[in-house]
């Protein structure tokens, strides 16, 4: 199975998914309405929905350049920190208890969960709350989004940490690599293996959630079939030894900062103070050396 | 300024000063002996080694050591560093206390040399990554290359020095462990250059093939660095030494060197040991230039020294070095005809070394001078282009040239104009019926569960990387597929910077050797497809030799069973060593 393969696979099944969901949570009148004045919306979120996309290309695009700064300049190398923390603090190891439980029928369920679940509860709320009447949470969404992105990116060149399958795996399995080892081509290309902490499948989904329980009046369905694959897709990453208990309350974190940037900021409006700022340093710095 | 508050400032910190004089003056013994000493503390050691992605085996193995240690009380920290970085850290920087690694193999005792003597501790690479330096053990590293003396004595002596003073341990000598699809008739999974020819000299069951043998390799990184100077990257084995062909190969089997870019090589053993090579007519770089004497001698200036004389001093090339380093003088006579004059040019320079070990002189890979003498340019500190270069379209002289590097795979062409194709009446008999394919092409795949999917759907022929033992039951039960083995040199090991406190200290190293139980290791973690490192010779990473087959090394025994270490047994050997427990820890 190539890469191309597994990506393909991954579009079919999130892409029913997707459909399936659109159906019974928006329903096809809804959804033909907000079709029709497309336009207006997309206007309405250009600038949010350019920032993100804006961080998304500089992640992609950088990510020769973000490694090597990573690994050989700025990174330390917090894997034993995260290790040794969690020997002390916890009784036992989360993801040594959730492996116990070790079952084929346990091991697919999160392994689809990971990727497929995980890809779904990432894009239907695009589809769900571009749905809506008022664009608000749409640029909501944009922007908690854009905050994980953008604080993930940092803690990454920061921050070398292996997951625990990789430190011991007389300790930890890596679950996900033995059940489905061509998944690896995947997560290749979204992120390198020292980047664990803080575990962006936890903020993003638990970033999904909130805003889905911020919505409960709109889609309550949604609210709960959000909660459910959220908290599947948290427990997943440790079930399946990509990451520690501590990326998960990292993650949780980060979420929970970014749907407060994103309920209470907009992105126009960081944007515009960004500028005053640096007009004003700018201006001071003129006034200061005199030159211009 | 205020001049009263200032006083009054003074007189202030006076006063406190007197009160605090005082005070010490009247204090007891006690409270200044802990203040002028700092006391024991607890002994800790980073020990660093890849993740299990790039290696499950040496995460294991660090994982039992960290478990012995924390049982003899003392503070580990466990760090994976992915397989480029940790090169780096331990061979470049020597920032370690100690490492669990898999050195590549000492294919002679002569290769001892580079490792240990401390001619290379200021040098980088697997040359004295361990920062050892011991007169005697340099006085029988000579000895054993400088001709006329009992060698074998020289190295029995080496090997019981050696156990006493630990400079690193092996643990276990892996074997490789493969598959192939049955129809290729593979012999073995292929590591040396050697072994990948005579696999290309098989005819496969339907034929001689107009395709390339697809051979699978899993690992991250594994082609983007195609410096063959450089250590720190992860890599292909046996793929640059195709790339690049040398004067003679070693055949691992038989122990013979076989003429390869030379047509012959005559030894003359008078005063000096010098060797008149032939080059063999028509050799060219993989670029279309000629392949010179002039290349040769290049080759052996330019390991010496990678800025070619332009800083005071020199910059070693961090490989081929102990190698390198019995070659005091290249004489060409003409564009195919050399003369080496062999030395040792760190020990003796008078000194002539055994043809045993000399030889070994003309397994170097030869560098075009034409494109690595530009890269003698001095970038950095210490630092030449030609050790930081990807060198990504490598140029050298062997059978194949590089096509293609993609994310999923490596690309060889087959080189029309190398001797070896264009006049098959040359060749030497390891090539006989080479090649049944068009070229050979390497799948890299991320992991080995996708490396052994791809064997058994047919996507590749043999794979190269290991296969660790749960996923062998599959490729035996395949159809079409078969399961391959065979031994290597390459051994895991300790290694210990002897810089370090507690690590100077031979009776801490020779404990912390037994801290793994090599039994257990080969037994559990290898599934049986290893062999403990336990006898005196293999302890340093060297084949038993039939004196030494079935002696048991004292520091090679486990102080426990089946991989768990004995507290109370533990802690007693610390203490016969002189070292103290207070709660439980290990005090340094």
């Amino acid at each position: 199975m190539s890469l191309l393969a597994v990506v393909f696979e991954l579009a079919f099944v999130v892409a029913t998914m997707l459909v399936t969901a659109t159906l019974v949570v928006v329903g096809p009148r809804r959804l033909a309405a907000a079709m029709r004045g497309y336009r207006r919306r997309l206007q309405v979120c250009a600038l949010p929905l350019a920032t993100l996309v804006v961080v998304l290309a500089l992640r992609w695009s950088t990510v020769d350049v973000f490694t090597r700064l990573e690994r050989r300049v700025l990174g330390t190398n917090i894997t034993p920190l995260l290790f040794e923390i969690e020997e002390t603090l916890l009784p036992q190891n989360p993801v040594v208890v959730l492996q116990s439980f070790q079952s084929p029928e346990l091991t697919s369920f999160f392994v689809f969960t990971y990727i497929y679940g995980y890809a779904f509860l990432l894009l239907f709320p695009f589809i769900a709350y571009f749905a809506l009447e008022e664009m608000d949470d749409l640029r909501t969404l944009l922007l908690a989004f854009t905050v994980n992105y953008g604080v993930g990116l940092i803690c990454y060149v920061f921050f070398i940490a292996y997951g625990p399958r990789n430190v011991d795996p007389t300790i930890f399995q890596g679950l996900l690599y033995d059940a489905f080892p061509q998944s690896r081509m995947l997560t290749n290309e979204v992120n390198q293996n020292t980047n664990v902490f803080p575990s962006l499948h936890t903020s993003l989904s638990m970033t999904v959630f909130f805003l889905a329980w911020l919505t409960r009046e709109k889609y309550p369905i949604w609210t709960g079939v959000a909660g459910v694959l959220a908290i599947s897709v948290v427990v997943s990453t440790m079930y399946l030894g990509i990451h520690w208990f501590s990326d998960v309350v990292a993650g949780t974190l980060l979420a929970l900062g970014s749907v407060y940037v994103g309920r209470h900021y907009t992105a126009r409006g960081l944007l515009d103070s960004t500028r005053r700022y640096l007009d004003a340093r700018l201006e001071r710095l003129k006034r200061a050396g005199g030159f211009g | 300024m205020d001049e009263g508050a200032s006083s009054s400032r003074r007189r202030l910190l006076a006063g406190a000063g007197g009160v605090a004089i005082s005070a010490l003056a009247g204090c007891s013994e006690a409270f200044w002996s802990r203040a002028e000493n700092t006391g024991p503390e607890q002994v800790e050691l980073t020990i660093k080694t890849v993740p299990a992605d790039d290696d499950p085996f040496a995460a294991k193995i660090l994982s039992q050591l960290r478990e012995s240690c924390e049982a003899a009380g003392i503070d580990v920290t466990h760090v994976p560093s992915a397989k480029a970085d940790l090169y780096r850290e331990i061979l470049l920087e020597r920032d370690y206390d100690v490492f669990v690694a898999r050195h590549p193999g000492l294919d002679e005792y002569d290769a001892l040399y580079g490792l240990l003597h401390s001619q290379f501790v200021t040098e980088r690479g697997w040359q004295n990554p361990f920062q050892f330096s011991d007169p005697t053990v340099d006085e029988l590293l000579e000895a054993q290359r400088a001709d006329g003396g009992d060698r074998q004595e020289s190295i029995t002596e080496l090997v019981d020095f050696l156990e006493d003073t630990a400079p690193y341990s092996a643990i276990a000598f892996p074997h490789l462990v493969g598959g192939a699809r049955t129809d290729v008739n593979a012999p073995s999974p292929p590591q040396q250059p050697l072994e990948y020819l005579d696999l290309l000299c098989r005819e496969p069951d339907d034929g001689p093939r107009d395709e390339p043998l697809v051979v699978g390799v899993a690992g991250e990184d594994l082609a983007n660095r195609l410096n063959p100077i450089a250590v720190d990257r992860n890599r292909v084995y046996g793929l640059l030494g195709l790339l690049y062909d040398p004067l003679v190969r070693r055949d691992r089997d038989t122990g013979e060197y076989i003429p390869w870019l030379a047509e012959s090589v005559t030894w003359t053993d008078e005063d000096r040991l010098q060797a008149t090579i032939t080059l063999r007519e028509g050799v060219t770089w993989h670029d279309g230039t000629d392949l010179t004497t002039d290349d040769v001698d290049f080759t052996v200036r330019f390991l010496g020294d990678t800025a070619l004389g332009s800083v005071d001093g020199s910059i070693p090339a961090p490989r081929f070095r102990s190698r390198q380093t019995l070659v005091s003088e290249v004489q060409t006579i003409d564009s195919r005809t050399v003369t080496i004059t062999f030395g040792d040019t760190v020990g003796d320079s008078a000194a002539k070394p055994t043809r045993d070990a000399a030889v070994r002189s003309l397994t170097i890979p030869l560098l075009p001078e034409h494109v690595w003498e530009p890269r003698s340019e001095v970038i950095a500190e210490r630092q030449t282009e030609a050790l930081v270069t990807d060198n990504e379209e490598p140029i050298g002289s062997g059978l194949f040239r590089l096509d293609e590097v993609t994310a999923d795979g490596v690309e060889l062409e087959p080189f029309d104009e190398h001797v070896f194709r264009e006049f098959p009446l040359d060749r030497p008999d390891a090539l006989e019926g080479f090649s049944q394919y068009d070229g050979l092409r390497f799948r890299i795949d991320p992991n080995v569960g996708a490396m052994v999917d791809a064997l058994e759907n047919g996507d590749i022929d043999v794979t190269a990387s290991n296969v660790p033992p749960e996923r062998v039951e599959s490729i035996r039960d395949g159809e079409e597929t078969t399961v391959i083995s065979s031994t290597t040199d390459s051994f895991y090991l300790l290694g210990y910077n002897l810089e370090r406190a507690p690590l100077v200290n031979h009776r801490f190293r020779q404990i912390l050797s037994r801290l793994v139980d090599r039994e257990y290791v080969v037994s559990e973690f290898f599934d049986g497809f290893a062999e403990p490192a336990m006898s005196p010779r293999s302890l340093l990473g060297l084949a038993d030799d039939e004196h030494d087959d079935g002696v048991r090394s004292s520091i090679a025994e486990f102080p426990g069973t089946d991989g768990e270490v004995d507290d109370e047994r533990v802690r007693t050997l610390f203490e016969e060593a002189s070292y103290q427990y207070e709660d439980g820890t290990l005090l340094d």
